[in-house]
Order: C-alpha cells, then structure tokens, then sequence
C-alpha cells in the first residue's frame, strides 16, 4: 500500500459526506429536527404558563434545565480534550478523530449555552447580563468564560479548515457543488502549504491548543462556582471545580467516542478509524472513569464523617434516600460497567467502548440532576426535603437538546469536511507508529511546526496559570456600608427649655427636669405627694417619645428610678447598664416623667421637658469589615486583563493566518 | 441628604435630583453600552450598600454613612403561639398566592419539643443574595432594606441558591390577579408581582417611612414580632410596645439566625419557645 492511495482514500472518505444523502440521513434528519421544533415548542408553552410547568418550585428552584446546561457544556471539554491535549501530548493516532471532536466541542457548547434561556424566568432580559452585569456574581463569570471558550473552539475548529479546504477546493472542486467551492475558496483563499505558512498555522494552532485547555477548566469551574460560592450543604464544596472539571472530561471523551462512533458507521469509516481508536479512547475513558469515582468518594466523605446536620441530610438523601437509587444507578453505570468494559479484554472493542460511552453520557446527566436537585429540595430551615417531578415540557425540551448535537453536526459535516485531510495525511507521511503509512515527503513541516509551538508556548503557559490564579481568588468577600453614627457636636450647650405640667390640687404632681452637660442628658423629676409633701420610693417612669412610627407620638421607655427622700428620681442616659439608651439625633427631643399613684382608681401623672440634644451618636454599630473585603475590586480588574489578553491572542492568530496567506495570494488566485 | 427626603421614594433611576438620577442604569437606558471599556467603567460590583442604588461619587458614600435609618426586626419567641396571622396580614397587603409566605412560620424543634418561630427576610448586611445576582436586581438600600428590582429581574434563581434563610420565592405561573393599586408596582411594594421574577419580603419598605408598622407586625396580635431602627435604637410591636432597641436585645439576650454564615442579619431573634404564654412550662 502506498501513500498515494492512502491519500486518495481520505479524501475520497472526506467527500463522502457530501455526496447525495441517503434515505437513513433524510429520516435521521426528520426525526432529530421534529425533536428540536417539539422542545422549542414546549418551551413557548413554558413562557406563556412560567416555569411551574417545568416542575419547578420554590422548594426545587433549580432542577433540570441547569443540570441540562452544565451536561451540555461539559461534553464539550471532550472535544478540547481528545483535540487539544493529544495535540500537545503529539499523540498522532488523534488525527482522524479531530474534526469529530473540535465539531462536537463547538456544537455542545453553543446547544449547552442555548438551554440557559429555559432556565431563566425571564429570557426576554437575557441581554441584561452585558449591559447591566454585577461583576460579584458568578453567573457574569460564566458569560464571560464560556463565552470566551466558545470562540476558542470555533477557532480551534475553524483554523485547521483552511489547508483542508484548500486541498479540496483545490484538487476536488467539481465534488464540492457550488456552493460548499465558494465557501471554501474563499475559507482558503491564498493558502499555498507553503512551509511559512504551514509553520504559522501550526503555531497559531498550537497557541490555540495550549489556550483552550485553561479555558475549558475556567469555564467548568465557574460553572461549578455558580453553586460552590453560595452556602447551601453540598453545594458549597471546594473540590467542586475540579470535580466539575473532570466530569466534563469524562463525559466528554464519553460522547466523542459516541459521535465518532456514529459517523464512523454511517459514512463507512472503518479504514480509519479503527478499533485501536475505540481502545485508546476507552483508556482515557477508564482513566477518567476512576478519577471521577475517586473525586465522588473524595466530595461525600468529609461531610458524611462529620455529619453537620444539613449536609448529612443532603447525603442521607443522596445515599439511601429518595434519591439513593438514581445515585447508586450512576455508580453502576459510570463507574462500575465502564470499568469492566474496558478492562475485560473480551469487551475491549468499538461495541464494549460505544456501550461504556453510552452509559457514561446519561449517567453524568443523571449525576449532575442529583448535584442540583439534592440541595435544591432541601429546606435549610426546616431541614426538610422536597421533591422535583419531570414534565412533559421539561423532557421535551431536554430531549430537543439532546437531538439537537447529532442533528447540528450531521448538518455542519455536510459543509465542512469530517475528516482534517491534512492532518492525517501530515500523521501518515510522518509517523511509523500509525497504520501500514511509509515515511516520505516534506520532513519539514513537522519540524516547523513543532518550533512554532514552542515559541508560543511559554506566553500561553503564563497567560493560562495567571488566568487559574486569578480565577481561583475570584470573588471577593463583600462588605456593606452600613449607616453610620450621626456627627457629634463637641459643644455642649444646656438647654432646658419646658418644665412641668401639674394636675389638679389635691392630686401628686410630677416635674421634670432635663439638661445636657458634658455630652450627658441627665433628667431629673420631682415627685410632690397628695399632701404637698415630697413623695419618696415612689417608682418614677422615664421615657422619651418618638414619631417614629406614626403620630401620636409614642413613648419609649427609658426605666424607672425610685424617688428619694426629698422626691427627687435621677436619670443619667446611658448612666449604667440599666439605662443604655443615649441620643441619637440632635436637635429637641422630648423626654417624660410619669407616676403611677398605688391608688386603683389614681391615673398616672406625667411631665414632659424638650431638651436641645447637642451630642448625639447613632446606635448602630456596623459590623467590622470582612478581612478579605476589597480583594474582589482588584481580582476584577485583574481577571478583565486577562480575559482582554485571551481575546487580542486569538483575534491575533486569526490575524496571523490571514496575513501568511494574503501575502501569497495573487499566485493562488491566478491558479485557482 | 438628598435621597433622605423621599426613601421610600421611587425606585432607583427615577429619583427626581439630576445628578442622582445620572446613575449607571440611566446612562444604560440612554446611551446603550456596546464598547467593553465603557461597560468597565459602568458595571457594578456589588460590594457596598450605594453600589445598589446610587452612583458611587462621594456625595453618595457620605449620605449612606449618615443614613438615618437602619431598619431591624426582632422577633420575640416568648410569646409567639404560632398562629401565622403575621404571614396571613402579608399575603394579604401584598395579594400574594397561598403558597408564597414571605414571612413564613415553621415549627422548629428543640429537645423534643416543637415551638413556632416566624422567619421573614433577615436583610442581611452581607445579602448572599444581592452579591450572586447576575444583573444586580437584589440591590440593597443606604437604610438597610434588601430589596429587588422585578422590572430588571432575569429569574435566575441564583439569589434562592444564596438565601441561607429560605427567604425568597419565584413567580412561578402568572400570578394572581391583584386589586387595583394606586402606584405602579416599586421595589418597595412589588405588587402586582411580575411571572418569572422573584419576589420577597420587603419589610414593607412603603410603609416604614410615613411611620407606619409592617403588616406582620401590626398584624401580630401576640405583639411577637418588633420592627425597629438601629440608628435611633427605638423598636415597636403591634401592641403598641415601644422600646429601646440596644437595651431589649441586650438584657433579652438576643440572637441573630445563622450568625455563624457572616451575613450580618437584620433580625433579631429572642430565644423561646413560647413559655411567656404558658407553653413547654
């Protein structure tokens, strides 16, 4: 076999795509679209009659539709995983899955973010989120991360396009159609595989790569921060964002091998794509398996150990509760049968590894619904649980996104090729280690490429620790700033101004007294009996009267003080323990004497005096501030540097790309 | 001291001063913001009180510090008996559906015995709440009053997530068809409420500057729970007591609910379990 014919028979398998499309894809076409129109139709249902038809409730406030989000967007670290990583690790035996799994990547990820919208109440204000965000809540970092990595992923797809449409457009235009040649001509226009060019293209993407893999993690951590900043048992984790992360991998690797699977079949790629695929594939599967059985284990112990009442009632729940069957299902599925799968040499082959995905990407769904919906249902108050019931709308629209990720990418593989042509051809000329290939050709474009990727390497290494560092630290402890005392005057002017008010002869008479002095109100009553006598140990009730809340004004009491012997009761403000209450506002402030005479049928007897309060402080303490308060400020200017950083490095690769090729493109277009 | 004169006022954005109302929505509202230096510069972080509602030029930071009033409540124990008039009179003002009980009773238990205990919105000084929404529709007033803007609400449900106090409750279906009401519905007094939003005790926030007491606390007949000012240190219950708030809390020992989570409630609890009226004797 030669490499010539090898050659033919990727580009022939590439094209494969776009001949005429068989009556299985019309049908698969038909049904996945049907389920895509019913979920949005149940989800125009959904707005008309609000989100109660979903099954939500005050005491399931978030269920299925985030669950849903955070599943989607975590299967599409598998593209960056098999893509990305494998790039760097230079494991060749990847060529051949990239297109699948950067396809995959970009789709779930854009399917992923489009289910935020059912979950929110109101999605008709979605566009809030960039004119009005609140940079202290997680969600905003949410926009941002995955807004970012989406980009990234359609560059990583979309950059290894331009020598595979120029290869076709090139050699294989009448194939094409009209209107895929036109698309590709312009996708690839001025591309000649010029080593300069292919060393710039395998730099950008190498910088692409490297940039991708911290991104997936920043986007998969903030997502699991949306739960892990907040207080609720379960949710307020620290192992959460890696164990975010690693879920997105595992499901991820999971449903490349599912689409590769599928595409392997339908388009008759077994020449390919091999059962050795499937394997190493399945390894990684396995290897991700345990490390997320290991993170669960890791996740229950320590609050199961220590059983602080909620969160040993949110794994109570979890463990042998309601929900312990659905649990110990995922157990089964994701972590036991995978497992055997790949390790049982018998079942070691594409059907055992296509089972084990198949298991993995329901049961991760399935795990990420118990993730939210343990802690949702729970009553942090009364320690109670409730439940979450599945609806038809909330099925159907979870189910459309599930139909929508084959049905987007049989339609995306129908434009653009499936297979990287270049780079398997690249594999095949350079490597003994994959199939019957022999080496020949153009030796030099792999060292070109590997010396582009190492130039760029380091900044994208600093830039992605910098980004994690930063991410890490992101939301800083917040501290209100809360009212404050009124000023104090330092004069201390005494100024009483009324004095007594007296009742009818014959009857006890009270007066008061007040005057402030060295920032003391002291009040002073004189009690004067029946009998025109000074009146002792007799209780005397000070108050002072607000307006407060309402007219007439009310009395607030300050304590009583017995009288002494010449009838006289003596109030201090804020004089002991007793008596705690000093001023609060300045200006003239009423303050009361009263006697209730022992008689039954006696009234109490009151005076009032107004003094001109001076001195007066608020009494409200504010609480100290938070010692991390002020650090969020500085993490949000640092994080939009970054953030900044990452979009200028990508437009610039882009850049990078279009000048190499604009450069030569008069040869180009004259022979084209 | 310009916002002090009308705090119940209008929400934010429409005060009637014109360099308060320059505040970041309205400038949004105007120009539109596309460029990302200019949202940088526009964006909130909802790290202090005036974030939520003023422009954070000096003016605003000396009036907050001198605000005048910090709303509280406490709730007394001792005397609750658990009748859940306090949750009927709020449902009532605000025309809720049954199943939002913005001051909700639950029946806690203690050492085998079970007593009532009313739990409205804690209008914590550190909200979880305000700090976690998206578009920073959970705003905090200079008074104290943790509040939400409907007409901004995205329904994210990231503030439910937050509450560490089961405060809030989410518009689920089209909510009940409410009597006509003189105002447009304000973040003080959000009703009619709006479907897929989030709504929550306000402390009757309309009510407490024309010094009237919220509906739960008028409507308390056990005299149970208290609505008080921290800044003039004078609390009131629906009898008509009227205390000196620093000196009741003090020598009644009072706690705040979840102290431990850092939140800085605003609501005071007096531990009991209804023993003042003979109850668990």
């Amino acid at each position: 076999m030669t490499t010539n014919a090898m050659t033919t028979n990727v580009r022939e398998a590439a094209l494969r795509p776009f001949g005429k499309p068989s009556r299985l894809w019309w049908l698969a076409i038909t049904v996945l679209g049907a389920m895509v129109v019913g979920g949005i139709a149940a989800w125009v249902v959904q707005l008309r009659d609000g989100m109660g038809v979903a099954g939500y409730s005050d005491q399931a406030f978030w269920a299925i539709y985030i669950a849903d989000v955070i599943t989607f967007i975590g299967v599409s670290y598998g593209g960056a995983v098999v893509s990305a990583i494998l790039r760097l690790t230079g494991a060749t035996w990847r060529a051949p899955l990239v297109r699948m799994a950067e396809g995959t990547a970009v789709i779930t990820v854009l399917v992923g973010t489009a289910l935020i919208l059912p979950h929110l109440g109101r999605p008709d204000r979605v566009w809030e989120l960039l004119t009005q965000p609140n940079l202290s809540a997680p969600v905003f970092w949410d926009l941002v991360a995955v807004s970012t990595y989406t980009v990234a992923s359609i560059l990583f797809f979309t950059l290894p396009l331009v020598p595979d449409m120029a290869i076709l457009g090139q050699e294989h235009g009448q194939q094409l159609g009209h209107r895929r040649a036109t698309l590709y001509a312009f996708v690839s226009r001025g591309w000649t595989g010029a080593p300069r060019q292919r060393a710039v293209l395998a730099g950008a993407l190498g910088l692409v790569s490297i940039m991708i893999i911290p991104l997936a993690v920043s986007v998969h951590s903030v997502l699991s921060w949306a739960f892990a900043l907040v207080s609720g048992p379960w949710w307020h984790e620290s192992i959460w964002a890696p164990y975010f992360v690693v879920a997105a991998l595992y499901s991820g690797v999971a449903l490349v091998i599912l689409v590769v699977a599928g595409f392997r079949r339908g388009y008759h790629l077994e020449g390919l794509i091999t059962e050795r695929h499937f394997v190493r594939l399945g390894f990684l599967l396995a290897t991700l398996s345990a490390t997320y059985l290991y993170l669960t284990f890791a996740d229950i112990l320590p609050g199961a150990y220590v059983g602080e009442p909620s969160i040993a009632a949110v794994f109570t729940e979890l463990l042998t509760g309601h929900l312990a069957v659905y649990f110990w299902v995922f157990i089964v599925a994701a972590g036991v049968l995978p497992l055997l799968l790949v390790a049982l040499p018998w079942t070691r082959n594409v059907w055992g590894m296509v089972v084990a995905s198949a298991l993995v990407a329901p049961a991760m769904w399935v795990k990420r619904m118990l993730m939210v919906v343990d802690p949702s249902t729970y009553n942090n108050i009364s320690g109670t649980f409730s439940s979450y019931h599945f609806t038809w709308v909330a099925i159907t629209i979870t189910l459309a996104a599930v139909a929508a990720v084959p049905l987007l990418l049989m339609l995306l593989f129908r434009v653009v090729p499936l297979l990287s042509i270049d780079e398997i051809e690249e594999m095949e000329e350079a490597s003994t280690d994959y199939p019957p290939a022999e080496p020949s050709q153009s030796a030099g474009r792999d060292a070109n490429a590997v010396g582009a990727t190492g130039t760029s390497h380091r900044a994208a290494g600093t830039l992605g620790v910098l980004m994690l560092i930063a991410l890490l630290g992101m939301f800083g402890v917040g501290t209100a700033d809360p009212a404050q005392a009124a000023t104090p005057q330092s004069a201390s002017v005494v100024t009483p101004r009324s004095a007594s008010v007296s009742t009818a002869t014959g009857a006890p008479t009270i007066t008061i007294k007040g005057v402030e002095g060295g920032g003391k109100v002291q009040l002073t009553a004189t009690l004067t009996g029946a009998n025109g006598q000074p009146q002792a140990d007799a209780p005397v009730a000070f108050s002072f009267s607000t307006t407060q809340f309402g007219t007439p004004a009310r009395l607030v009491p300050l304590g009583s003080i017995t009288t002494d012997a010449s009838g006289v009761a003596k109030l201090i403000l804020g004089g002991d323990a007793d008596h705690m209450y000093l001023p609060t506002t300045v200006g003239p402030q009423e303050f009361a004497a009263t006697f209730t005479p022992t008689a039954a049928d006696a009234k109490p007897i009151t005076s009032s005096v107004t003094v001109n309060i001076t001195v007066a402080r608020s009494a409200y303490n504010p609480a100290p501030p938070k010692p991390l308060a002020g650090v969020g400020k500085g993490l949000v200017v640092a994080l939009f540097a970054i953030v900044t950083a990452i979009w200028l490095t990508m437009a610039a690769q882009v850049w990078r790309v279009r000048r190499v090729t604009h450069g030569v493109q008069k040869p180009t277009t004259s022979s084209a | 001291m310009r916002t002090e004169e009308q705090p119940a006022g209008p929400p934010p954005g429409n005060e009637p001063d014109k360099r308060q109302a320059f505040t970041r929505r309205k400038i949004l509202a105007t120009l539109g913001v596309t460029a990302a230096g200019g949202a940088l510069a526009m964006v909130n972080y909802r790290d202090d009180a005036q974030a939520a509602t003023t422009s954070r030029t000096a003016t605003a930071i000396t009036e907050a510090k001198a605000a005048k009033h910090a709303w509280c409540m406490v709730i007394d124990l001792r005397v609750c008996d658990g009748c859940k008039l306090c949750t009927l009179s709020c449902q009532q003002r605000h025309q809720l559906p049954e199943e939002q009980t913005w001051i909700k009773v639950y029946s806690m238990e203690h050492e085998g015995q079970t007593f009532p205990m009313p739990v409205p919105c804690m209008m914590c000084e550190d909200p979880p709440c305000m700090y976690v929404c998206p578009v920073g529709s959970t705003f905090r007033t200079d008074e104290g009053l943790v509040l939400v803007d409907q007409d901004t609400c995205i329904g994210s449900r990231a503030c439910m997530a937050a509450c560490p106090y089961e405060a809030r409750y989410f518009n689920w279906k089209e909510p009940p068809p409410v009597k006509k009401m003189p105002l447009p519905p304000t973040p003080q007094m959000p009703v009619p409420q709006q479907k897929g939003t989030v709504g929550k005790c306000v402390y009757c926030a309309d009510r407490l500057p024309n010094g009237e007491l919220p509906a739960c606390v008028s409507g308390c007949p056990m005299g149970v729970i208290y609505i008080g000012d921290l800044v003039t240190d004078v609390a009131v219950n629906g009898l008509g007591e009227t205390v000196v708030l620093s000196e009741f809390l003090h020598k009644n020992d009072a706690v705040r609910y979840k102290e431990e989570l850092g939140t800085n409630p605003r609501c005071y609890y007096i531990a009991g379990h209804g023993q003042s009226l003979g109850a668990g004797a």
